[in-house]
């Protein structure tokens, strides 16, 4: 495999499943003798337990067991570091660590029965003060450990400069400003849920998961039980976005629950479940001060960000780190992160972790200095642009997000943009421009594949990687083809499950780049397992030859004078298939390069003059993100990833009462999400720059990338349309009303 | 969901002999099965209306007719409707989606519950649910919550868009009983919260609605129902307004303005329409006159911005009736 690769566009091979409702997602599973759990939650943020009443609950119609902190299943450890997406483990205490967490599980023949003993449960609670308000906890921000492996606060500075703040102090041009967000919630349309099966001491746990390899890992730690004997089975995930990494308390409670009571256990949350028993993004606030000379060049860029942390833990988002850090060239930089420790539900990753809320604050700067400028917001970026990694002094593999900014312009028609705000009219709307650019960092995990040729003439390409609905199963079926020079429809993948051949997961935008060469490995491998038997069993046509003289070739095993199909082979030596198993991983390019996906947006957006709405009316998006694979479904992951932001930009925000800890918009009826209705025309381009030094396939990842930056474009063309900067999203229209 | 007995009625007098406490009639039953699920509306027995003769859309000499039972999409596609009363259709073609307005009735829509997020947990207090239980929205989360009407024991808006466009119509509602049959103006119908929120409107135990009549005014062909709201299709309104004029030569010569998303109920705007009678059909004219629409309005502190919203979208409202005429 080579940069010579190309770039295909086909269906996806699992649509006609999913479009038939023939994909078994977990809770689909059908499972003998199945009791149904249903998750208890407090309704108070911090506290003791005292007492609960669970009497009413155990006579209700259907009951089998009610679990409580004072009637537990056992449960042991915290299983890896991040594998647990919390520091504790549920009903093993009665404390209260915030308003929704998992207080109990009552297990019934039904869902329904279960549901209705549940609301029969009453809980008695010591109350204590809470720590909620996010906004209240700020001045109480404390340090945390480093982020992506450097400190927490970070600063190069320039010969002779004292510090960050002399160095703006000294500029031609500042401005600065604070951008806050609120917390935000994953809402993959499948709900998280699982269906634990026990035999002979073995768990099956079918259950939605971005890493079959850690859930297996939290599991089993969990549990007590050794890993080789559980096995974690996903074949069909109806979303991740980060919140399907970490193990939460319902598929450790229904495994101790089914192994306790010697039946398989299904539980799945409510769509409200969801808010809290899983994770969610950070509340953020950040400070962005930059420092320019009146050309336009950045001399000083400092970054402060606090953002919120569970008192239970969980991953918080490092906004500087994951943007200002890398993303323009300056003399002075300081990164500074801080976290407010609070009693709530534990933030997770979530697409684009850190890199979401840095692009929001530190695009939407430059657009601040573009105006007080007076220069175009792409000319800035570009006289700023780094060529080399700050502070490493290592060249990108391959950087062309210059590129991005000048195709995306082009194609977006920004010359038309006019640059005074409010200046533009359509009838009642003011319409402007807006752009900002978007960054994800090239990752690479190790990762196995499993090839194997069938006497039937397809081929198996399987791994124990993960599809959110991202293409993974038509990736491993294109790369398969590709590597063994056959057609798409022979490949068979397979993947979801923990017993396949090892692989991390889908995560950090990395599975094409990790498993994609693992293919190609395995490729090669099998190939190879198919001449030796070629060569060695008596029953092949090719016996005898020297194993040099016979090459593969497009399915088919070529010596000198023959020619022999491999379904041929297997069934003439009476083999049932041949399979080698192939791994790659990174290497030591890390040294020598920094390894980055980048995007240009550019967007127009109408706001009402009498009301106020904000409408995005279209946006074009060019992506640099080395080698894509599958045009279609890698299209239709950048339009997701937009959306996701336009969804950050306008309408989505946890509301969490300050008092109670209580989140007020707990469904999808307050807690909004983008409809068709506003979603418009989006125009993805791709550039083709098949990036070799990063990996053999040339490809980087592109899962995350589309959601960065796009709120910092859509608040600079509300900027333009109407000369208000919004810097707290999301942008809704109270925010535009005078 | 609690368990509930269930019969289906063949007959009006068959649905009002099987009514009363304790009872609800299913229709659609796209608010009270949600909230039978959550334990919010917990009826002993649903009887279930379908079947019953409550439907067609005609017009005579009285109005137009809508049967209780006709579907919102039915309604709203129907071209007496589309025809004689735009603002009625609009109206509907704003609300839920698509597959809600299939199965919702036109009966249901009037009857239906607040969308307040403390009326729909059980975990927390609710006047309207718990009579008593107090009214956290007050001092909670109340971004979405009325300005109009409230009191101290509730401040839930009203959640329906036709409501506003058929109380700007001057529309009542037949509600047939054991007792008998009565007409009710639909503004008369709905009470304000005061200190029983838990009585939403005059509709006696076992009673029906059966049909929704709006009076002749043959400008409404000119009038329109204006919806503002964060996003662009399924959420219930930040404001609205519906609004028709008479104009000639520039001049209003009549007009009704009724207003939601702001008030405990759908909120007629007499003064407003008075201020609006006789003046120029100008935007500036108009701004004047909308000032009046929040005389008495209470502000709590996440919906102060409903004050602008809400005078904007009347404002808009008018201007763009008037630019389509």
């Amino acid at each position: 495999m080579s940069g010579a690769a190309r770039t295909v566009s086909v269906n996806r091979v699992d649509g006609r499943l999913k479009v038939t409702g023939g994909a078994r997602y977990a809770a689909d599973q059908p499972v003998e003798r199945l009791a149904h759990g249903y998750l208890l939650l407090s309704t108070v943020a911090r506290g003791t337990i005292r007492a609960m009443d669970v009497a009413a609950a155990e006579a209700s119609p259907g009951v089998l067991a009610v679990y409580t902190p004072f009637h537990p299943l056992p449960l042991v450890g915290t299983g890896t570091p991040f594998s647990v997406g919390h520091s504790w483990l549920p009903l093993q205490d009665a404390e209260l660590r915030w308003h929704g967490q998992a207080i109990g599980l009552v297990v019934a023949e039904t869902f329904e029965q279960a549901r209705d003993a549940a609301a029969l449960v009453t809980a008695d609670y010591e109350v204590r003060p809470a720590a909620i308000s996010f906004a209240d906890g700020i001045a109480g921000a404390t340090d945390p450990g480093p982020i992506t492996g450097e400190p927490a606060r970070l600063e190069f500075l320039a010969d002779g400069v004292g510090s960050i703040d002399e160095a703006l102090a000294a500029s031609e041009v500042t401005i600065s400003g604070t951008y806050q967000q609120p917390g935000k919630h994953h809402s993959a349309m499948e709900p998280h849920s699982c269906v634990a099966v026990w035999q002979d001491g073995a768990l099956t746990l079918h259950t939605g998961t971005q890493s079959a390899s850690l859930t297996v890992g939290a599991m089993a730690a969990a549990l007590g039980v050794e890993a080789a004997r559980v096995r974690v089975v996903s074949p069909h995930v109806g979303g991740g976005f980060g919140n399907k990494i970490a193990t939460w308390a319902h598929p450790l409670l229904a495994a101790a629950a089914a192994r306790t009571l010697g039946r398989p256990v299904k539980v799945v949350l409510t769509r409200e479940q969801t808010f809290t028993i899983t994770g969610n993004r950070s509340a953020v606030r950040q400070t962005v001060r930059l420092g320019a000379r009146r050309d336009g060049t950045l001399v000083a860029l400092k970054h402060q960000v606090w953002a919120s942390q569970s008192a239970s833990g969980g991953i918080f988002e490092g906004s500087a780190h994951a943007t200002s850090r890398y993303l323009y060239k300056t003399e002075n930089l300081h990164l500074d992160q801080k976290i407010v420790t609070l009693d709530v539900p534990p933030p997770t990753w979530m697409r684009a972790p850190g890199q979401e809320s840095g692009s929001f604050a530190v695009e939407t700067a430059l657009d601040e200095l573009a105006a007080e400028l007076r220069m175009d917001p792409v000319e800035l970026r570009l006289r700023n642009y780094a060529t080399v990694y700050p502070g490493r002094n290592v060249p990108w593999s391959s950087k062309h997000l210059d590129e991005c900014y000048r195709v995306g312009a082009r194609r977006f028609g920004w010359a038309r943009r006019n640059p005074t705000p409010g200046a533009v009219v359509r009838g009642e709307w003011l319409v402007g421009m807006g752009m900002a650019t978007a960054n994800y960092p090239g990752e690479r995990f190790p990762a196995s594949v499993t090839v194997r040729f069938q006497p039937d003439g397809d081929v198996s390409v399987a791994s124990a990687t993960a599809d959110l609905g991202t293409g993974m199963w038509t990736v491993l079926a294109v790369l398969g083809a590709e590597a063994l020079g056959l057609p798409v429809s022979r490949i068979r993948s397979d993947l979801g499950d923990s017993s396949l051949a090892a692989n991390i997961g889908s995560f950090g935008s990395a599975s094409t780049a990790s498993t994609g060469p693992a293919v190609a490995a395995a490729a090669e491998a099998a190939t190879n397992a198919l001449i030796t038997l070629a060569v060695t069993d008596e029953r092949s046509p090719l016996h005898g030859l020297p194993a040099a003289d016979v090459r593969y070739d497009r399915g088919d095993l070529v010596a000198p004078d023959r020619r022999i199909g491999f379904p041929e082979l297997l069934r003439a030596v009476g083999s049932p298939g041949v399979e080698a198993t192939g791994s790659a991983g990174p290497g030591p390019e890390h040294r020598q390069h920094a390894f980055t996906s980048f995007a240009a947006h550019f967007c127009e957006v109408r706001v009402n003059r009498w009301t106020g709405e904000p409408r995005l009316h279209r946006m074009t998006t060019v992506v640099d993100g080395g080698r894509i694979i599958n045009a279609k479904t890698a299209r239709s992951q950048i339009i997701g990833g937009v959306i996701f932001g336009i969804g950050h930009a306008l309408l989505e925000g946890a509301v969490v009462e300050p008092e109670t800890g209580r989140i007020a918009n707990a469904n999808f009826a307050d807690y909004l999400l983008p409809v068709n209705a506003d979603i418009p025309p989006i125009d993805v381009h791709f550039l083709d720059h098949p990036d070799l030094l990063f990996n053999p396939l040339g490809a980087r990842g592109i899962g995350e990338l589309g959601t960065v930056g796009v709120a910092a474009a859509i608040g600079n063309a509300v900027y333009n349309a109407t000369g208000r900067r919004i810097r707290e999203l999301p942008i809704t229209l109270d925010k535009l009303l005078d | 969901m609690r368990p509930f007995g269930y019969t289906s009625a063949h007959s009006v007098a068959q649905a009002l002999a099987g009514g009363g406490a304790g009872t609800a009639y299913l229709a659609g039953g796209t608010t009270l099965v949600d909230l039978m699920k959550l334990e919010v509306m917990t009826p002993r027995q649903v009887v279930e209306i379908n079947r019953l003769p409550l439907r067609g859309v005609h017009v005579d000499r009285d109005g137009l007719h809508v049967g209780a039972l006709e579907r919102m999409s039915e309604v709203a596609e129907h071209p007496l409707v589309t025809g004689g009363y735009p603002m009625l259709a609009q109206a509907l073609l704003r609300s839920a989606s698509p597959q809600l307005r299939n199965m919702a009735s036109i009966g249901g829509n009037l009857l239906q519950r607040v969308r307040c997020g403390y009326f729909r947990d059980t975990g927390t207090g609710c006047n309207k649910r718990r009579p008593g239980s107090g009214c956290p929205a007050i001092g909670g989360e109340n971004r979405g919550h009325a300005i109009l009407g409230t009191s101290d024991s509730c401040v839930a808006t009203h959640p329906s868009d036709l409501a506003v466009a058929l109380v700007a119509l001057d529309a009542r509602v037949r509600l047939v009983g054991r007792g008998g049959t009565r007409d009710v103006r639909l503004a008369d119908f709905y009470l304000l919260p005061g200190d029983t929120p838990d009585r939403e409107h005059d509709l006696r135990p076992g009673e029906l609605v059966t049909r929704v009549t709006v009076p002749p005014l043959p400008w409404a062909r000119r009038s329109g129902y204006l919806k503002i709201r964060d996003r662009q299709s399924y959420e219930f309104a930040l404001a609205s307004a519906a609004v028709a004029l008479d104009l000639r030569d520039g001049v209003v010569r009549d007009v009704r303005v009724a207003v939601g998303g702001v008030g405990t109920r759908p909120w007629r705007l007499p003064a407003v329409e008075d201020a609006l009678r006789g003046g120029a059909a100008r935007p500036e004219v108009f701004e004047a006159a909308a000032e009046l629409a929040v005389q008495g309005a209470r502000p709590l502190a996440h919906n102060r911005f409903k004050m602008t919203l809400v005078r904007r979208t009347i404002v808009r409202a008018l201007t763009n009736l008037v630019e389509s005429l």
